[in-house]
């Protein structure tokens, strides 16, 4: 009995210590990637040593923003401001772009930056949006892939005096709102682009091929498209991009099914690339355009595989809502002049394609 | 815990008990503590508590009644169909279309209620349209029951056609009816303006202004506790025949003088040491005197010798919190130098590092040898061997082209901070140091209660001291004001408790009367600390919104969340339906033999989760007036997860509603807590995975203790 | 008057002969016992006298009336109880949730319909102190108990449930000799509460000390049935295992072991 009993305290130790060891290395995991949180208490809550326990200073970065900006910019103003992004974002190729854009707008400023991703879910961006307010935020941008769930939240941020953007989506909704600016691309203008671009390759029935089935702006692209070309549009949802097989497999069914269909828009650049392997797989000529860039549709469009992809250099998107927030923060400024600031339709085609292509494997486009 | 494991656990502790029938063995008496600790939700409450207790300290909006309204909010959907869900696993059964069936029921309602064109919707009245699309849901809940139960197939299988077909269904009707993917809005409806306030009205904080209130909180807080230790006292001390009246004036005299000194504390406005120890001492000469007048007097004083295992464990915690304080103290709180540097440029702090774990490891080696078989010397010389070709990989990294190559863990390791490095090691010395003394006072506890009081009042004096320390150290007014007040409670309470247990004797017998007190009593100190913290949630003063608070919202949700968790938890334990929603889960064949209708039982388990799922359909409905067809989706295995992080059995027959609502939120304050510290969110499901593996482990961990208290 | 009686019942398979011509009895406050090896027909003779299978020739009586049972719900409402080896137990519910399973006392009106716990939980505890089991906790989930305790929980609620003829489906055969003891003492119990108990079992030893009848199965004949007085238990032994073949294998046996010496 004895010796079994003590056994039994030895397990109950043991479970304690590995707990304990899982929680330091869980928040040493966790504060690794987070650079300038020492600074951020307010002046009655000075730095002190427990609050910032787990956390520590990447100490290669912080240097490196000190030794770049320090001179032109007055890091003590932004050291305050913590600017948070709500995007509807997945984290994918596209939106990483849009990510190292306001992350290097907030290093270059030296602000905190709290960015939310939430998969396309409108109640997680709501609930997101309320978090900021509640955090005090010193600014909010947020991406209005469904506007009429999520503008309601971001009102009431506006109301709460503090700076809301729109970016990416959000280009009918952000005056109702009280935004000062959206940042992104009419989808309608780059889908008339996407259409004119097909009139003059002399394609005659167009499959607008789209990836997400919940978002007004690739609606928008479609109806863009069929607004300006001269041909015929089918538009069809073929999957998420998460499972590029799937999408393959959609498009060629569509292809097998349809003989007359000799261009393919893809409304993501994901779903393009896709487009192309089904073409190709289905042993058929069909000219395709894109939306956005990758690595993948650069090099497709370098090798002449695709004709084409509407770049909304979605870098700015995630730039200029950080600089802006931080110029009307520290210098009231106010850009835009209550109408949107258009970040494209830029085109990349084979022509501007290799020097595009550097700039994509540097990640900021 | 499997069948047979229990069977095997009983019948291993019943060979030796049987035989001398009344003094079993497996029977003995169950403490409040150990009780407590037989709770399914047990585990995630304590993890619900750290995890809270951790981003209350990391981040500041967390604690605020803001970032509260805003984790709290993102718990409520989870929450209502996590308890559902949790409801139907006990029944042995899963709901993979629980996740689609909370869009399908709003996208249902919108089109009810649309008014445009022939198939645009059927423009009917909110009132007519919202009971219809609850009896929908019911019927697909008992669609799902009956085919289930019909057809013998997993409920997975049956339930995940269910949620491919009710995917479709929405999407299908979207695009028939509307021509589009997202289906609004429900605020063209009539009768909007009601059912908006019932599934989504919000109390905004900074519209309610209650100057008492922090009067209020403070008063019903310290009400609230003190019930709920007298309870506790109540249900682990026998009682008197009769009451030894002679010490009642004592009780009043000690209560009156901590009175006194809990106002002089007030008007001085704090920060007078001496009032602070009037407090103390009145309060533990009246709990002691209540002790002497409320309960049996110990008899035996059996001052034993602790034995070499309790020196130890108490010696090494005692000499743990020394270490914690003499690191917190060598290491600079301010620096943000990292590990690297430290070894590069200072060599006092890296030997004193090496040292520390060269001592860490080579006392595990020790403790281990003693379990296994091989000798402690070559366990401890490999132990630190291990230890010394650590150190040369970290110093070989600290090498600025090594370090080039990012070898991720160890290079992290090494950008450890200075001041991170200081709060790591001092909390964890300091727990570590705790833990070991709690278990030397649990071990002493069974040979000798003067020796454990003994510890208790150590364990309570090191807790002051650290609080003391703490304070000192700290520059925020979180730690330096209310985690130092949370500390001395503690302490306070521990050292009540051990001069009652050595004044009391404690219970080894049931006492259904005393435990019935008890447990009112404990209700009733729960139920005022609850309404403490949420008058302090809801309400505002005047002087906060001259310090600019930003605005909480509180949802109706959560009202919703609470009482759909009262009601399951209420319907699991007390009801007809419980005990065979738990027996069908358990044992359905042994069910069916005793006339438990098994199947009815499953099918409304079913429709229980569909209603859970419409509700959750409404509130997003009223809340974002517009849904998408892909609304929900996918957040089955959400449910899934928070009801297992609560401590439900993924195979069914044991777990807890209450548990899956405390699953649920500690899911959302993980969720939430992560953006509010700052944290790259590309983090964030790391925490989750390493949350959930923790509570499933703990939820084990803690189980498997509780059947070996059982024996 | 028996309260059970079967008089020369058969059970056919096809044309497997499951049960042929079997005669036995049990009075109230007795204990009748089944004996016989694997695959003399024991399973097939519970079924007949718990209503899952009807007999196809004979007399099946109780209290002196025929009957055919067409399930196991009309055996229990003529008062036969069946508690089977596998126990219609949910290991991880208290003690009292299974006592009561399926006929929980209820108190209020719908839908505050609750379980009444005092009363519950104090017939529990009462109906198995009663059969000499002690529970001072009837929170405790049945799993923790031990083998026989369970069967004494199973026992207990049949008797309470209003069972006259209780029937035991081999209680003693998944235990240890300890274990075993306890059940039989819980046996003894209900028969001196004045249930008629049907013991089958495949270990004579167990079955000598409290049973007042003994009969025997073998391939689905019956060997005979015999009063306690009638027999000891080297006879009882010698029966089961098949008489003859019994006196040959011992003989074997002997040769063997005298070969090795």
């Amino acid at each position: 009995m004895t010796l079994n009993k003590g056994e039994k305290t030895m397990r109950k130790f043991k479970g304690l210590l590995a707990l304990l060891f899982a929680f330091t290395l869980l928040a040493a995991a966790c504060g690794e990637s987070n650079d300038a949180t020492e600074e951020e208490t307010d002046t009655e809550e000075t730095d002190n040593s427990e609050a910032e326990q787990e956390e520590e200073t990447d100490d290669e970065e912080s240097s490196a923003t000190e030794d770049g900006e320090g001179d032109e910019v007055d890091l003590t103003a932004g050291g305050d401001l913590t600017f948070h992004m709500v995007t509807h974002a997945d984290d994918g190729p596209f939106w990483s772009v849009v990510k190292r854009g306001a992350e290097d707008a907030a290093a270059s400023v030296g602000v905190e930056l709290v960015w939310s991703p939430s998969n396309n879910d409108p109640e997680k961006q709501v609930q997101d949006i309320e978090a900021a307010i509640s955090a005090g935020s010193g600014g909010i941008a947020a991406s209005l892939a469904s506007p009429d769930a999520v503008a309601p939240a971001l009102a009431k941020a506006a109301e709460a005096g503090i700076p809301v953007y729109t970016l990416n989506s959000g280009v009918n909704q952000y005056e109702e709102i009280g935004a000062v600016t959206h940042i992104g691309q009419t989808e309608t203008v780059a889908g008339e682009g996407a259409g004119q671009r097909f009139n003059d390759l002399g394609a005659t029935k167009v499959l607008c091929a789209f990836q997400e089935q919940s978002n007004v702006g690739l609606e928008e692209r479609c109806a863009g498209l069929e607004a300006t070309f001269e041909g015929e549009v089918v538009s069809e949802f073929v999957g998420l991009d998460a499972d590029q097989t799937a999408q393959q497999a959609a498009i060629g069914a569509i292809l097998a099914e349809d003989d007359s269909i000799d261009a393919i828009l893809g409304t993501g650049p994901v779903v393009a690339v896709s487009a192309l392997s089904a073409s190709q797989d289905a042993g058929k000529e069909i000219t395709i355009g894109g939306f956005d860039i990758t690595p993948d549709i650069i090099s497709a469009i370098d090798a002449g595989d695709i004709a084409f992809t509407v770049d909304q250099q979605q870098y700015l998107q995630g730039y200029l809502p950080v600089i802006l927030m931080f110029l009307q923060a520290t210098n009231q400024n106010t850009a835009g002049g209550g109408l949107p600031i258009l970040t494209g339709p830029g085109f990349v085609t084979p022509d501007n394609a290799a020097a595009v292509a550097e700039l994509v494997s540097a990640g900021t486009r | 815990m499997s069948d047979t494991a229990v069977e095997a656990s009983a019948s291993g502790a019943a060979d030796g008990a049987v035989d001398t029938a009344g003094t079993d063995e497996r029977l003995t008496f169950r403490g409040p503590f150990q009780r407590l600790l037989t709770q399914p939700e047990i585990g995630a409450l304590i993890g619900a508590i750290a995890i809270w207790g951790f981003f209350w300290a990391v981040t500041r909006p967390f604690g605020t009644a803001g970032g509260t309204a805003n984790w709290l909010d993102v718990a409520a959907t989870l929450g209502i169909t996590a308890v559902v869900v949790a409801m139907l696993m006990i029944g042995g059964e899963f709901d993979l279309s629980a996740g689609a069936m909370t869009g399908a029921t709003g996208i249902m309602l919108i089109l009810l209620v649309k008014d445009i064109g022939e198939l645009g919707g059927l423009g009917l009245n909110l009132f007519v349209a919202i009971p219809l699309s609850f009896i929908v849901a019911l019927a697909i809940g008992w669609f799902n029951g009956t085919v289930v139960e019909k057809t013998s197939l997993p409920s997975f299988i049956v339930t995940l056609g269910t949620f491919f077909a009710l995917k479709g269904v929405k999407l299908g009707f979207a695009k028939l009816l509307i021509d589009n993917i997202q289906v609004g809005r429900v605020d063209e409806g009539t009768g909007y303006e009601f059912w908006r306030r019932v599934f989504a009205s919000t109390w905004a904080r900074n519209d309610h202004q209650f100057e008492g209130r922090d009067v209020v909180y403070n008063q019903l807080l310290l009400l609230g506790v003190v019930l709920f230790v007298l309870a506790f006292f109540d249900m682990a001390f026998v009682h008197r025949r009769r009451s030894d009246t002679r010490w009642l004036p004592v009780v009043f005299g000690g209560a009156a003088l901590a009175v006194a000194g809990y106002v002089l504390l007030h008007v001085r406005n704090g920060g007078d040491m001496f009032f602070g120890v009037l407090v103390g001492a009145g309060v533990i000469v009246a709990v002691g005197a209540w002790g002497k007048y409320r309960y049996e007097p110990r008899t035996s004083s059996d001052l034993i010798r602790p034995s070499v295992a309790i020196q130890t464990l108490i010696g090494g915690g005692v000499v743990s919190l020394v270490i914690a304080v003499i690191t917190a103290i060598i290491f600079d709180a301010e620096s943000s130098v990292s590990l690297r540097e430290i070894i590069a440029d200072d060599p006092l702090k890296a030997i004193y590092l090496t040292v520390l774990a060269a001592v860490a490891v080579a006392l595990g080696a020790l403790w281990a040898s003693r379990s296994g078989h091989r000798t402690a010397l070559v366990r401890t010389l490999s132990a630190l061997a291990v230890i010394g070709v650590l150190i040369a990989i970290l110093l070989l990294l600290s090498d600025e082209t090594v370090r080039e190559a990012r070898i991720d863990f160890l290079t992290s390791l090494l950008l450890f901070t200075e001041q991170g490095i200081r709060a790591i090691l001092f909390v964890g010395l300091v727990a570590i140091g705790l833990i070991a003394m709690a278990m030397g006072a649990v071990r002493a506890g069974a040979t000798s209660i003067p020796v454990r009081s003994f510890v208790q009042s150590s364990i309570a004096l090191a807790v002051v001291a650290i609080a003391f320390f703490v304070q000192n150290q700290s520059a925020s007014r979180k730690f330096r004001a209310e985690l130092f007040t949370v500390m001395l409670l503690l302490a306070l309470v521990v050292f009540c408790w051990s001069i009652v247990s050595l004044l009391a004797a404690e219970r080894s017998a049931p006492d259904a009367k005393a435990d019935r007190i008890g447990r009112l009593t404990m209700t009733v100190g729960v139920v005022l600390i609850v309404l403490a913290v949420v008058v302090r949630l809801l309400f505002t003063t005047t002087a906060e919104i001259e310090d600019g608070v930003p605005p909480a919202l509180f949802s109706v949700r959560i009202v919703w969340f609470i009482a759909v968790t009262a009601a399951a938890v209420w319907a699991l334990a007390r009801t007809k339906f419980g005990n065979w929603t738990f027996a069908v889960g358990g044992n359905k064949e042994a069910a069916r033999q005793v006339g438990v209708p098994a199947a009815r039982t499953k099918t409304q388990l079913f429709m229980v989760v569909s209603a859970g799922a419409w509700l959750v359909g409404m509130l997003l409905t009223f809340r974002l007036t517009t849904l998408q067809a892909s609304t929900g989706d996918g957040n089955e295995f959400e449910y899934i997860i928070a009801a297992v992080v609560g401590g439900n059995l993924l195979t069914g027959g044991y777990g807890s509603a209450l548990g899956a609502a405390i699953g649920a939120l500690i899911m959302a304050m993980s969720g939430q807590g992560i953006p509010f510290a700052g944290w790259n969110s590309d983090w964030r499901f790391v925490f989750l995975g390493g949350i959930l593996l923790l509570a499933v482990i703990a939820n084990n961990f803690i189980r498997s203790r509780a059947e070996a208290v059982r024996k | 008057m028996s309260l059970l009686e079967v008089k020369n019942i058969s059970k056919f398979y096809g044309n497997i002969i499951a049960l042929k011509d079997i005669t036995t009895s049990v009075e109230a406050g007795r204990v009748t016992c089944v004996l016989g090896d694997n695959g003399a027909g024991k399973s097939t003779f519970i079924k007949i006298l718990s209503g899952v299978h009807q007999h196809d020739e004979g007399q099946f009586l109780v209290e002196g009336q025929p009957v055919r049972f067409t399930s196991p719900r009309d055996a229990l409402d003529r008062g036969i109880a069946t508690v089977y080896q596998d126990l219609a137990m949910v290991p991880l519910m208290s003690v009292w949730r299974n006592f009561w399973l399926g006929s929980e006392p209820t108190v209020g009106v719908w839908p505050f319909k609750v379980v009444d716990q005092t009363t519950a939980k104090g017939i529990a505890v009462d109906e198995l102190g009663k059969m000499g089991i002690d529970i001072r906790d009837p929170d405790q989930p049945v799993g923790t108990l031990s083998g026989g305790e369970r069967q004494s929980v199973a026992i207990a609620r049949a008797a309470y449930f209003g069972a006259k003829v209780l029937i035991l489906d081999e209680p003693t055969s998944a235990l240890g000799v300890k274990q075993s003891g306890v059940v039989l003492r819980y046996i003894v119990e209900a028969r001196r509460r004045g249930l008629g108990v049907i013991f089958i079992t495949h270990n004579p030893n167990h079955a000598w000390p409290v049973g007042d009848r003994f009969m025997i199965l073998n391939r689905g004949r019956s060997m005979g049935d015999f009063d306690k007085s009638e027999l000891d238990l080297t006879e009882l032994t010698r029966l089961m295992a098949g008489g003859a073949e019994l006196a040959q294998l011992q003989d074997e046996l002997a040769e063997a072991m005298e070969s090795t010496d």
